[in-house]
C-alpha cells in the first residue's frame, strides 16, 4: 500500500493506477492549477503553472527531504513516500508570477471573447493570480487567422500550451498544427494550404484552455454562462459518445464531449459535434395528423393517440396482422414499451428492426505514444477512438429488446420483403432519426401493402405524407433514456430540451397507448422495470447505471472501470455556483 | 607554467594540419589504436573517470560519470557531438574542427568505443560551413584508411560518423534541444527525466559530448590520467581553450591549464585592454555566465572558483573584456536582445521573461528608464531558469545572470544612466503607470494619443511615437 504526503497529511494511493501529482492531489480534493497537461497527451511541462514543492520521505528514517527547486506536478509521479506541498508561499508566489507572465501579451478582450466564463486564464487569474502586473512595455500582437473553415485561431490570446499541436500529432496523427517562430513571437500555425480538417479537428477547440482556438459555428452566438448543460449521448453513430448538450432559450447551441474512458475518452467527432443542429430545425414535425376522407389534417395529439389505440385494437380483434418497426433511434425504454404494447394487442404481431443507416467504414484512431515527446508516459493513457459506420445510436439495445419479445431480430429488409408478400392490416413505424431516411419506393410499398399505416417521426418524410396517422415524436435532444452502443454498453442520458410545441416524447406516447399512467413517465422507472424482466438488462437494476455505463449481459460489479470521477479541465466547470442563476 | 605543453592546439600552426597524413605524422590515431586494441570499453570509461575530465561545453559535468549513466543492458547506443557552438564570443570548437578535425574524430572513436556507440552524429552549427566541409573530408579520409566503418583496427568495433548541420538556433546547443533537432523536430528541449543516457535520440540511449571534451580524450588515453590531473586546480583538471575577445589588443584562442586568473589572461595573452584603457567588466565564459567587475579580475577561471564572485559558472571560458568607455546598459541591452531572440518559446517564464527584459532594457537605453525598472528586472531575473526550477533548460538562467550580476555589481552606474538619460519620447505614459497600479486613477483620463492602427493603441507604445 502506497502512502503519500500532501500538504502535511497522509493519503493512501490507489494500487492499480499510476497518477501524477496533479491527478493524485485532485483525488484528495486539492487542486493544482495547470494548462498544458492533459491526461491523454504527452507531458511537456512547458506552461510551468503546476509547479509545486516536491520531496520524498525516507522509508527507514522517516526523514523528509525536499527538492530545493520547484518541480512541475505534471511530470512528478505520485509514489510511496512522495511529499507534495501545494499551499506554501513559495508555490503561491510562483503561480502569481506565471499568471503575470501569461497575461503580459494577452489582449484581455474577455468582453468579446467566447471563452469567457470557461477560461483557464480568467479562473486562475481570479484564484491564483494578482490584480495587476508591472508590464509597461509595448505588447506583442500576434495575428488572428483561420486554420480551417470551422476553426479560428486568435493567436494573440494563445498561451502556447501546445495541447492542440500534441492532439493532432498523437491522437489523430495528422499533424496539421505546429509551432512556428520563436520566443514571445511563437505561433501555432498550419502549413500553407493544409487545413486542420480531420474528422476530430473540433476537439482542439475543447482542448484550448484559453480563447485562442474558437469554433466558428459557435462564435459570438452565446455567452457560455447562459448555457444550461445536460448530460447527453450523441445519436450520430453507434459509438455513443458522451456529450454535454448545451441549451439556452429552447435551443441547442453546441455539443461538448464528456469524459468516458470506456467509450469516447475525451473526444467527439465533428459530425457528432454539429449534429445538434437537427434538434433546432424549424421544419420538424410539430403536430399530429389524421387522414380523413383521403386528406391528412392536423389533430390534437391526444385524439390522435386515441385513434391509434382504437384502430389497432379493432384490427387485432378482427384478426388482422399488425407489424411494428422499431427504429434504432429509439431508446431501450421506448423499444420495451412499444414491444409490450404491440405484443399485448396480439401475440402474432411482428416486431421488426428499423432501417440501420450505414455510411462508409468504421474509422479508428489509435493514439500513438511514440509520436509524442519522450518522457515518462506512464500516466498518459490514451485510448482508441472509433467513428462507426453505423449511423444510429441504439441498434444493439433495440435488438436486445426484440430478442426478448420474439426470440429473433427481423431486419427491415426482411420485413419489407414480407410486407410485399403477406397482407398486413396495420403497420406502426417509428423513425426519429437524425435524417429522414425512407425513400419513396419503400414508402409506396408500405402504403400499398397495408390498410392502416401509423408513422411516428420527427421529420416530414415521403412516408409521413402517405400515412393514415402521423405522430410527432421527440428528437434525440428532447428525450431521456438509455442507448446501448456498438460495444453493447448501456448508457443513460437526460433530455436537453422540452418537447417541441405539438409533439410528445416517444416514451409518453407509448405509455399513454399502454394506458400506463397519467403522471409523467420517468425513463429510469421503465429501465428498472426492464431490468427485472429482461436478463440482459440486469445491469440496470433499479434503473441506475454506473457512471460510465454498463455492458449488456454483464453483472454490475464487473463493469466498473476507469477512474472514479469524470475528468474535466477545471475551467470548463462552473466554478461559482451562483453563476447558474443568471440563466 | 613554463612546463605547460599545449596538446589540444599543438597542430594548429602546422601546415595542412587538417589532413590525415599530417595528423598521423604527428602521432595521430595512436591513442585510438591503443584504446581499441589494448583496452576494453570499461577500462576507457574508468580511465576517463580517473582523469576527472569535466565537460567543456559549459556545465562542467564529469565526462566519465556521464558515460557510466548508460543503462548496463542497452542494445544500442548513440553518440551526439555537440558542435553547435553558439555562445556569443566562443570560437574554440570552430578552430578545433577547422585546424585539427582528426583529433576530434579520434576522440569520437575512443568515446564511442568506451560507450559502445555504433553511430555518432556530429551536430555542427549552421554557420560553420568551413568546419563542416573540412570534417566531411576528414571523415572520408579516415573511412578510406579504415579508421571508421567496420572492424576498426581489427578490434571488431564498428563506427560511422554522420555530420548534421543545424539550422541556426542557439537552443539546439542544449543537449536535448540538439537531439530533438537531430530527429528533425523543432529544437525544443525535453523534460528530464528521462535523461538522454536512458532515452535520447530516436528513443535510444545517447551520450552528448562537446567537441573540446572529446578532443581531450585521445590525450588522456595516450598520456594517462595522472598527466591530465597534473594540470589545473582541484576539481578542474587539464588543459582548456580560452577565447579572449572584446576590448583587448589581441583577440585570440589559447590553450592553458584550467585555473588561470582572468587578469593574467587579459594582460599576458590578450596583451592588455585596448587603447590603453582599463577593463570595466569581464564576461568570464560566454554571456550567459554573468559578469566580473574590475575588482574581481584575479578570480581563477575554473569550474569552481568562478562561482565565488556570483557568476553562473565557467561556461565556455570565452572571456570578453568590456572597457571603461562602454556603458553597461548597452551591454545588457545586447545580451537581452540575444536571449529574447533565441528563447525557443516553450516555457512561459523564459518566453515572456526574456522578451520583457529586452523591452525594458531597450526603453532604458533609449531614455525612458525609471528607477523601479531595476526592481522589476531584479524580480524577473530571480524567477528565470533551472536554478529556481521554472524552466526546462538553462537558457533562461543565461538570460538572467547578466542582469543579476549587473544589478549587484553595477547598480550605481545603471541608476546614473537612468538619471542622465531621460527622453520624454520614450517615457512610460501615465496611463501605463496607472494600469500597473491596478487602480483607475485620474491619470487614466489624461488624454492619450489614440488613433494608431494597433489594437493596443490605447496603451500608447513608448517606441512607436
Amino acid at each position: 500500500m502506497a502512502t503519500m504526503i500532501l500538504n502535511g497529511q497522509e493519503y493512501t494511493l490507489p494500487d492499480n493506477e499510476k497518477l501524477n501529482a496533479i491527478q493524485a492531489a485532485q483525488r484528495f480534493g486539492v487542486e493544482i492549477p495547470y494548462y498544458c497537461w492533459h491526461p491523454a497527451l504527452s507531458v511537456v511541462a512547458n506552461c510551468r503553472m503546476c509547479e509545486i514543492e516536491v520531496g520524498s520521505k525516507d522509508p527507514k528514517t522517516g526523514e523528509i527531504k525536499m527538492i530545493p527547486k520547484m518541480v512541475p506536478g505534471c511530470q512528478t509521479p505520485a509514489r510511496d513516500g512522495t511529499v507534495l506541498v501545494t499551499n506554501s508561499t513559495k508555490v503561491k508566489d510562483h503561480q502569481k508570477m506565471i499568471m503575470e507572465f501569461l497575461l503580459l501579451n494577452h489582449p484581455l478582450d474577455c468582453p468579446v471573447c467566447d471563452q469567457a466564463g470557461e477560461c483557464g486564464l480568467q479562473d486562475y487569474s481570479y484564484e491564483y493570480g494578482q490584480a495587476n502586473h508591472r508590464f509597461v512595455e509595448e505588447r506583442n500582437v500576434n495575428p488572428r487567422k483561420d486554420v480551417s473553415d470551422l476553426i479560428q485561431l486568435n493567436q494573440d490570446r494563445c498561451i502556447m500550451c501546445t495541447r492542440c499541436v500534441r492532439f493532432t500529432r498523437e491522437i489523430t496523427q495528422t499533424s496539421e498544427l505546429q509551432v512556428t517562430r520563436r520566443g514571445s513571437h511563437a505561433e501555432i500555425d498550419i502549413f500553407p494550404g493544409i487545413e486542420l480538417d480531420n474528422p476530430l479537428a473540433g476537439n482542439v477547440v475543447d482542448l484550448c484552455p484559453v480563447g485562442a482556438l474558437l469554433d466558428k459555428d459557435f462564435l459570438h452566438k452565446q455567452r457560455v454562462w447562459f448555457l444550461a448543460k445536460h448530460d447527453s449521448i450523441c445519436a450520430g453513430c453507434s459509438t455513443g459518445c458522451n456529450i454535454s448538450a448545451e441549451e439556452n432559450r429552447g435551443q441547442l447551441w453546441r455539443f461538448k464531449p464528456r469524459y468516458n474512458p470506456n467509450v469516447n475518452d475525451y473526444w467527439i467527432c465533428d459530425a457528432g459535434r454539429y449534429s445538434y443542429k437537427v434538434a433546432n430545425d424549424v421544419n420538424l414535425l410539430n403536430s399530429a395528423y389524421l387522414r380523413e376522407h383521403g386528406v391528412l389534417g392536423t389533430i390534437s395529439i391526444d385524439k390522435a393517440l386515441t385513434s391509434v389505440d382504437q384502430s389497432l385494437k379493432a384490427t387485432s380483434k378482427d384478426g388482422g396482422k399488425i407489424g411494428a418497426v422499431l427504429s434504432p433511434f429509439l431508446t431501450v425504454e421506448e423499444a420495451f414499451l412499444l414491444s409490450t404494447y404491440i405484443k399485448q394487442l396480439s401475440a402474432n404481431s411482428v416486431l421488426a428492426l428499423g432501417p440501420v443507416p450505414i455510411e462508409g467504414e468504421d474509422k479508428t484512431y489509435h493514439p500513438d505514444k511514440t509520436t509524442g515527446r519522450t518522457g515518462d508516459v506512464s500516466f498518459v493513457v490514451p485510448r482508441p477512438f472509433t467513428i462507426h459506420a453505423e449511423k444510429c445510436p441504439n441498434r444493439h439495445g433495440v435488438e436486445a429488446v426484440l430478442k426478448h419479445f420474439q426470440g429473433e431480430v427481423i431486419e427491415f429488409k426482411t420485413f419489407t420483403n414480407e410486407v410485399a408478400r403477406a397482407d398486413y392490416a396495420a403497420i406502426y413505424l417509428t423513425a426519429g432519426g437524425l435524417e429522414p431516411f425512407l425513400d419513396q419506393g419503400v414508402a409506396d410499398l408500405l402504403r400499398a401493402s397495408t390498410k392502416m399505416l401509423i408513422v411516428q417521426d420527427v421529420h416530414v418524410t415521403p412516408l409521413a405524407q402517405l400515412a393514415d396517422i402521423v405522430l410527432p415524436g421527440a428528437t434525440f435532444a428532447e428525450k431521456s433514456g438509455s442507448f446501448a452502443n456498438a460495444d453493447r454498453r448501456l448508457q443513460s442520458f437526460d433530455a436537453a430540451l422540452a418537447p417541441r410545441d405539438g409533439s410528445l416524447a416517444d416514451l409518453d406516447i407509448f405509455a399513454i397507448l399502454l394506458g400506463k399512467s397519467v403522471a409523467p413517465i420517468l425513463s429510469n422507472e421503465i429501465l428498472a422495470e426492464l431490468a427485472e424482466i429482461i436478463p440482459d438488462f440486469a445491469v440496470a437494476k433499479g434503473g441506475k447505471l454506473p457512471e460510465f455505463g454498463a455492458v449488456l449481459g454483464t453483472t454490475p460489479a464487473s463493469t466498473t472501470s476507469g477512474s472514479a470521477e469524470r475528468f474535466a479541465d477545471s475551467w470548463t466547470k462552473h466554478r461559482i455556483s451562483s453563476v447558474g442563476s443568471y440563466a | 607554467m613554463a612546463a605547460f605543453e599545449p596538446v589540444l592546439s599543438r597542430n594548429w600552426n602546422v601546415a595542412q594540419s587538417h589532413t590525415l597524413p599530417v595528423y598521423e605524422s604527428r602521432g595521430g590515431y595512436q591513442a585510438a589504436r591503443k584504446a581499441l586494441t589494448q583496452m576494453d570499453p570499461d577500462g576507457v570509461v574508468n580511465l576517463i573517470k580517473d582523469s576527472e575530465l569535466r565537460g567543456r561545453g559549459g556545465a562542467g559535468f564529469p565526462c566519465g560519470l556521464k558515460w557510466s549513466f548508460l543503462p548496463k543492458d542497452r542494445k544500442e547506443t548513440l553518440m551526439c557531438i555537440n558542435a553547435d557552438e553558439s555562445e556569443p564570443a566562443t570560437f574554440n570548437n570552430r578552430i578545433l574542427m577547422e585546424k585539427d578535425p582528426h583529433q576530434l574524430i579520434e576522440g569520437i572513436i575512443i568515446g564511442c568505443f568506451a560507450t559502445k556507440a555504433t553511430a555518432a552524429y556530429l551536430y555542427v552549427r549552421f554557420e560553420y560551413i568551413k568546419a563542416y566541409q573540412i570534417l566531411e573530408r576528414a571523415i572520408d579520409e579516415a573511412r578510406a584508411k579504415g579508421y571508421l566503418g567496420k572492424n576498426i583496427f581489427g578490434s571488431g568495433f564498428d563506427l560511422e560518423i554522420w555530420v548534421h548541420r543545424g539550422a541556426g538556433a542557439y537552443i539546439c546547443g542544449e543537449e536535448t534541444g540538439l537531439i530533438e533537432s537531430l530527429e528533425g523536430k523543432r529544437g525544443w528541449p525535453r523534460i528530464k527525466p528521462p535523461f538522454p543516457a536512458v532515452e535520447g535520440a530516436f528513443k535510444k540511449p545517447t551520450v552528448v559530448n562537446n567537441v573540446e571534451t572529446l578532443a581531450c580524450v585521445p590525450h588522456i588515453v595516450e598520456r594517462g590520467a595522472d598527466w591530465f590531473k597534473s594540470m589545473g586546480t582541484p576539481k578542474s583538471y587539464g588543459p582548456k581553450l580560452y577565447c579572449i575577445s572584446g576590448h583587448v589588443n589581441k583577440q585570440t584562442c589559447v590553450e592553458l591549464p584550467l585555473g588561470i586568473t582572468c587578469r593574467e589572461l587579459i594582460e599576458v595573452h590578450g596583451q592588455g585592454v585596448w587603447k590603453g584603457r582599463k577593463a570595466k567588466a569581464v564576461v568570464p565564459g560566454g554571456i550567459s555566465m554573468g559578469l566580473l567587475s574590475a575588482d574581481e579580475l584575479d578570480t581563477p577561471l575554473d569550474f569552481e572558483a568562478i562561482r565565488k564572485p556570483g557568476c553562473l559558472g565557467l561556461g565556455t571560458a570565452a572571456v570578453t573584456v568590456i572597457d571603461d568607455q562602454t556603458s553597461i546598459v548597452d551591454y545588457l541591452y545586447n545580451c537581452a536582445r540575444f536571449f529574447a531572440h533565441e528563447s525557443c518559446g516553450q516555457c512561459t517564464p523564459c518566453r515572456e521573461g526574456t522578451a520583457w527584459i529586452y523591452k525594458t532594457m531597450k526603453r532604458i537605453k533609449l531614455g525612458g528608464g525609471r528607477m523601479e525598472d531595476l526592481t522589476v528586472l531584479g524580480g524577473i531575473q530571480a524567477n528565470l531558469g533551472i536554478t529556481p526550477g521554472t524552466t526546462i533548460c538553462g537558457l533562461a538562467d543565461g538570460a538572467a545572470w547578466p542582469i543579476k550580476n549587473a544589478l549587484a555589481k553595477f547598480r550605481p552606474e545603471l541608476e546614473e544612466y537612468i538619471k542622465t538619460h531621460q527622453d520624454p519620447r520614450y517615457a512610460v505614459t501615465p496611463l501605463q503607470t496607472a494600469i500597473t497600479m491596478g487602480s483607475p486613477t485620474t491619470a487614466a483620463v489624461t488624454p492619450v494619443s489614440i488613433g494608431m492602427s494597433s489594437p493596443t493603441g490605447a496603451l500608447r507604445s513608448p517606441h512607436s511615437s
